[in-house]
């Protein structure tokens, strides 16, 4: 990854922790002050090296990961705002990356109940005694990013 | 990946979706895998890591064998 596309991944995250939601292209076209051509290109190779989810056929950010722009049942609440997880894991992740207390309001995949986890300077204080389950193995996690 | 209220509700679960069963471990280990992995995400100097590097993070909070290989 070249420090083209590292700039322009550290654009978006950067305005996705800002404004909660993630940039367009033109947007950080705008703000690195380079084309929008450039731009595209940089975003599509960022999906390829799985730095970034792109929606399929788009340029527009479905996953930032571990922030979601997808409905998902997992909310999180960090840093003051609210913020949607792509998956069990990755709610977990947005404190983490945040570097600040969260909590995650989910549910049960089976019965569909709510579930609350509370994160208080790295530990997990609510929600230790739920469950995770893993279905794809590690090496497939990319086949399907959406699923897995 | 997907919080499960019991080992009762996990059973159901996989019934039901039809999924063969994966790897079930403590949404407390889930945590201590969040911090590790996703932890330098938002740093500035941020780059992409070696498999190796992420490969270490899941054996140190005892996530390990066939099913944790990610090459």
């Amino acid at each position: 990854m070249d420090a083209f596309d590292l700039a322009v991944r550290r654009v978006v995250y950067a305005r996705v922790v800002a404004d909660a939601r993630p940039p367009t292209a033109a947007e950080v076209a705008a703000e690195l002050e380079h084309d929008d051509d450039e731009i595209a290109r940089a975003f599509r190779r960022l999906h390829d090296s799985h730095a970034l989810v792109l929606r399929d056929g788009s340029l527009e950010i479905r996953f930032a990961n571990p922030f979601c722009f997808d409905s998902t049942p997992h909310r999180v609440t960090a840093a003051g705002r609210a913020w949607t997880g792509t998956c069990a894991w990755d709610a977990l992740g947005i404190p983490a990356a945040l570097h600040r207390d969260g909590h995650v309001d989910s549910e049960c995949a089976c019965c569909g109940e709510p579930i609350e986890l509370e994160v208080t300077d790295e530990e997990l204080t609510r929600g230790a005694d739920l469950l995770v389950h893993f279905v794809v193995p590690a090496r497939r996690w990319w086949d399907d990013i959406g699923f897995t | 990946m997907v919080y499960l209220r019991s080992e009762e509700h996990l059973e159901r679960w996989l019934r039901a979706a039809g999924h063969e069963p994966g790897a079930t471990f403590s949404a407390v280990t889930l945590n201590e895998l969040a911090q590790r992995w996703w932890g330098s995400r938002l740093d500035p100097d941020w780059r992409p890591r070696p498999v190796e590097e992420s490969q270490t993070i899941l054996d140190d909070v005892g996530l390990t064998g066939a099913f944790w290989r990610l090459a």
